[in-house]
């Protein structure tokens, strides 16, 4: 295990590097905000409230959510797919490492740097900058182990969709199609309370919706009973696990491609 | 030295081999089609989703949002099309590859550009047009000639506008290395552009009519044909700000290449 | 007329201190801390047209800056420097008709392409005509025989055929001067031989300036009469190629791993050897990192096979090579004034 926070470490210094860009990705999300701040106020449009959340809550939700997606958005996929292209996965496999471990931890390394450069900023900002009323509740609690669940399972179908390089030549477009549809499905850029009824309905049985919304809501709506956020949580779980085995067959069935066709 | 139609031969015999070479690749290009078409679409289903809660997005309806954003689809086209190879500056500039464009008696950005030809950013462009068609038949508009040269020219001028957008913010690599986080800023912010830039107040909206000027991209040109009389003056400067904005592009683009030294020794 | 003049040319980068570890990472972000590197530092130099240069020194030595300045990349600090009467910096479209790069470990061909497409692109960014072309084509094929990969790929290729083609793709324009940058890095000997016979061809034929930047001092004895060392910056050696050949061919380098080795066994082995050979030996003894003992020898001085046979029977010699001298070497016998 040891061997894996120096790959966590190794990512995190990768990350911090490049000095100029990182306070673009700061001013990004700045920029972001701003506008996103502008478009629901004119949703909201003086209305209080919309489909059972109120502005601060909208706004809280999509500006918090943007910096979720800077967190899960790790490249993972476009990594393996570099490294299956050129053959050096192969080194990964005479190694006593786990090749799905390995790039786990080095996202986790990767996303870190986010959190405090991106992540800790935006909350700053919406509560002392656009002074969104803080609501205490034990969302807070439950939120930074939601998040970890959202990472896993976007890790897991990033792993799978790096895989599918062993298939095609680029994976821009299953990377591209999984993302919008994430974006889409998963209430990242409109909150699910949003879409009509019966769509809700589907999109709570699928597993985007443990990649945002979950955590979001957790954030959004905090003053809610332990008991609710518990049973959140266990379906997040269950989605992780589910995608980990998924992602972990895929696995199996795709390295035989590389058996048979050579490194 | 090459004139400007040997060029443009050179272009066209450059993409037609290059185009050649893709073809071998068929089932990526498909499946990067229906991920374009996806992206697409994403968009617009978000409008869709968001106007069964309310009536009006700062006074425009979802059919004059899908028109904004169809002519946005269309304008963004020629940089997806031709400009593609921006994205892959950085990974040029961090390899050092980056060395062989000066060595050819041509335009380097001319000849950093022509390596890539995205096709799937035609998809795209089919898209726009046939949702410009759409809603514009469902908004009753009529198009005559004279309008259909100004649709030319304004979706030329912001194609300008969005082309130099993502060269300046490519060029960032020149001095950062890792021009990821810039590309992805201006690709964030150009995202905005297909809203009503009436939502913004005081100085937003000064700002991003003028320093960042993604106003012109979509929402003052397609004013021009929705609401012709609301129309801001400023849809008349467009093609000078788009004509304007990349001759600063390419100044900024000639420095980078002037300054850039080389990693290694 | 001189093609290349060069009168006291500089270069000088500003680099940023890094510094070590997640913290020094992070404080790199804010830091205002450089220091100025002195790349090319004073160098004067004149090429006549015909002439294969061969222009070697270590790593960072500054050769790269120098290639980089002649083709109009880097502005230079300060000194004068002309191409043809120009000056590359301010003329790049110009001075690039009338040179050709290659670069050993990257192609210059579109990647994707058939190799004879790109050939046919060059064609037209260099206008050359139908029949030059042709001309062109039809001896680089009977001097290699290429013919058979035109209609591959360039990335199908193997980096020697790769290599054959981009030098083919340099010429094709009939430029007044090339510059090769470790054109047989990582290739076997017999497709090195190809490529030498090739480039002193090209410059018997055609009169073609070649300007040689190499680790290979292979390729420098093979193809140069004249030679440029420089290091740090700086010329260190200007002239026959001869002169330095003694150097490199009369030395050779024994690559010891001694058994039970330890500090005391090097000092040991230093004064036995000069004990046996006397103290004007011309062997000098260095440790590398891999628990490698190198030992070099100079020739002209002391047999090989007589130190190698002393040693072997003074010491438990585990395993042994022999190998030519370094590039680093020579530049370190020149600092003790080998050429003096």
């Amino acid at each position: 295990m040891r061997g894996y926070f120096a790959f966590l470490r190794g990512a995190m210094l990768v990350g911090v590097v490049y000095r100029l860009g990182f306070l673009f990705t700061i001013l990004g999300n700045i920029v972001y905000m701003i506008i996103a701040y502008f478009l629901w106020r004119s949703i909201y449009a003086g209305k209080e409230i919309l489909n059972g959340l109120t502005f601060d809550q909208a706004l809280l939700y999509i500006a918090l959510g943007s910096t979720i997606f800077i967190l899960l958005k790790t490249y993972t996929d476009w990594g393996m797919a570099e490294e299956i292209r050129s053959g050096t996965i192969s080194v990964y496999l005479t190694k006593p490492i786990d090749y799905q471990l390995y790039n786990l931890f080095s996202t986790i390394g990767f996303a870190s740097t986010s959190i405090l450069t991106v992540t800790l900023p935006t909350i700053f900002m919406l509560f002392f900058v656009f002074r969104i009323p803080f609501v205490l509740g034990a969302g807070y609690l439950f939120f930074p182990v939601s998040l970890l669940l959202a990472f896993i399972i976007n890790f897991n179908m990033d792993y799978a969709i790096g895989l599918s390089a062993f298939y095609t030549e680029s994976i821009w477009g299953i990377s591209t199609t999984k993302e919008i549809i994430v974006s889409v499905l998963s209430g990242a850029l409109l909150p699910l309370q949003f879409f009509p009824a019966a769509v809700q309905q589907v999109l709570m049985v699928l597993p985007f919706q443990a990649m945002f919304f979950t955590p979001l809501m957790m954030v959004t709506k905090p003053d809610q009973n332990a008991g609710v956020f518990l049973q959140m949580l266990a379906v997040q779980a269950l989605w992780a696990a589910v995608t980990y085995v998924a992602s972990r067959l895929l696995y199996n069935q795709a390295i035989k491609v590389l058996r048979v066709a050579g490194g | 030295m090459l004139t400007l139609g040997e060029y443009i031969r050179l272009y066209f015999l450059i993409e037609a081999q290059y185009i050649k070479g893709q073809m071998q690749y068929r089932a990526d290009f498909l499946i990067s089609s229906v991920g374009m078409f996806f992206s697409s679409l994403a968009t617009l289903s978000i409008f869709v989703v968001l106007f069964n809660s309310i009536p009006d997005l700062a006074g425009w309806s979802l059919m004059e949002m899908v028109f904004i954003y169809a002519f946005y689809m269309i304008a963004i086209s020629p940089m997806q099309i031709l400009f593609d190879a921006v994205w892959f500056l950085r990974y040029k500039i961090q390899s050092g590859e980056f060395v062989k464009y000066y060595f050819r008696p041509m335009n380097i950005m001319f000849y950093f550009m022509s390596e890539r030809f995205d096709l799937k950013g035609l998809t795209q462009l089919a898209a726009g047009i046939a949702l410009l068609a759409y809603s514009s038949i469902r908004l009753g508009l009529v198009w005559p000639v004279g309008k259909v040269l100004i649709l030319i020219l304004a979706v030329f001028s912001a194609s300008l506008v969005l082309i130099s957008i993502a060269v300046m913010a490519g060029s960032s690599a020149f001095w950062v290395v890792n021009s990821y986080p810039v590309l992805a800023l201006a690709w964030k912010v150009r995202e905005f552009a297909p809203y009503p830039i009436t939502i913004f107040d005081g100085i937003f909206r000064f700002a991003f009519t003028f320093i960042l000027p993604i106003g012109f991209i979509a929402f003052y040109p397609a004013q021009f044909f929705l609401r012709p009389a609301e129309i801001s003056p400023l849809f008349y400067l467009a093609p000078l700000i788009g004509i304007g904005l990349f001759a600063l592009t390419y100044k900024v683009w000639d420095l980078g290449v002037n300054s850039w030294t080389g990693t290694g020794s | 007329m001189t093609l290349i003049h060069i009168q006291g040319l500089s270069k000088h980068f500003k680099i940023l201190n890094r510094h070590e570890g997640l913290k020094g990472a992070v404080r790199d972000l804010f830091s205002g801390d450089y220091r100025t590197v002195q790349a090319v530092d004073g160098i004067s130099l004149d090429i006549e047209p015909g002439e294969i240069v061969g222009y070697i020194g270590p790593n960072g030595a500054g050769k790269s800056t120098t290639i980089k300045m002649m083709t109009g990349i880097l502005k230079p600090s300060a000194g004068v420097l002309q191409v043809n009467g120009l000056v590359p910096y301010d003329n790049r479209i110009r001075q690039a008709m009338i040179m050709g790069v290659v670069f050993g470990q990257r192609t210059q061909l579109w990647w994707d392409l058939p190799v004879i497409e790109s050939f046919k692109i060059l064609k037209e960014i260099y206008k050359v005509d139908q029949k030059m072309f042709d001309e062109h084509l039809g001896m680089f094929h009977e001097l290699v025989g290429l013919k058979a990969l035109y209609s591959q790929q360039a990335r199908t290729l193997s980096l020697g055929q790769r290599m054959l083609c981009d030098i083919t793709a340099s010429f094709l324009h009939n430029p007044q001067v090339v510059f090769l940058d470790e054109p047989t890095i990582g290739l076997d000997v017999s497709i090195k031989a190809k490529i030498r016979s090739l480039i002193l061809e090209l410059n018997r034929t055609r009169n073609t300036t070649i300007i040689l930047t190499t680790h290979d001092l292979g390729d420098v004895e093979a193809l140069c009469r004249r030679i440029i060392i420089i290091d740090k910056g700086k010329i260190l050696y200007d002239g026959d190629i001869k002169k330095v050949n003694a150097l490199f061919g009369a030395y050779r380098t024994l690559k010891l791993q001694i058994k039970d080795y330890s500090e005391a066994t090097l000092a040991a082995l230093q004064d036995r050897l000069t004990g046996t050979f006397g103290a004007g030996h011309g062997i000098t003894i260095a440790q590398t990192e891999d628990c490698w003992t190198d030992v070099t020898i100079d020739q002209a001085r002391t047999p090989l096979a007589d130190v190698l046979a002393f040693i072997m029977t003074n010491f438990t010699v585990e395993d042994v090579r022999i190998v030519e001298i370094s590039m680093e070497n020579v530049v370190r016998k020149i600092y003790d004034g080998a050429l003096k």
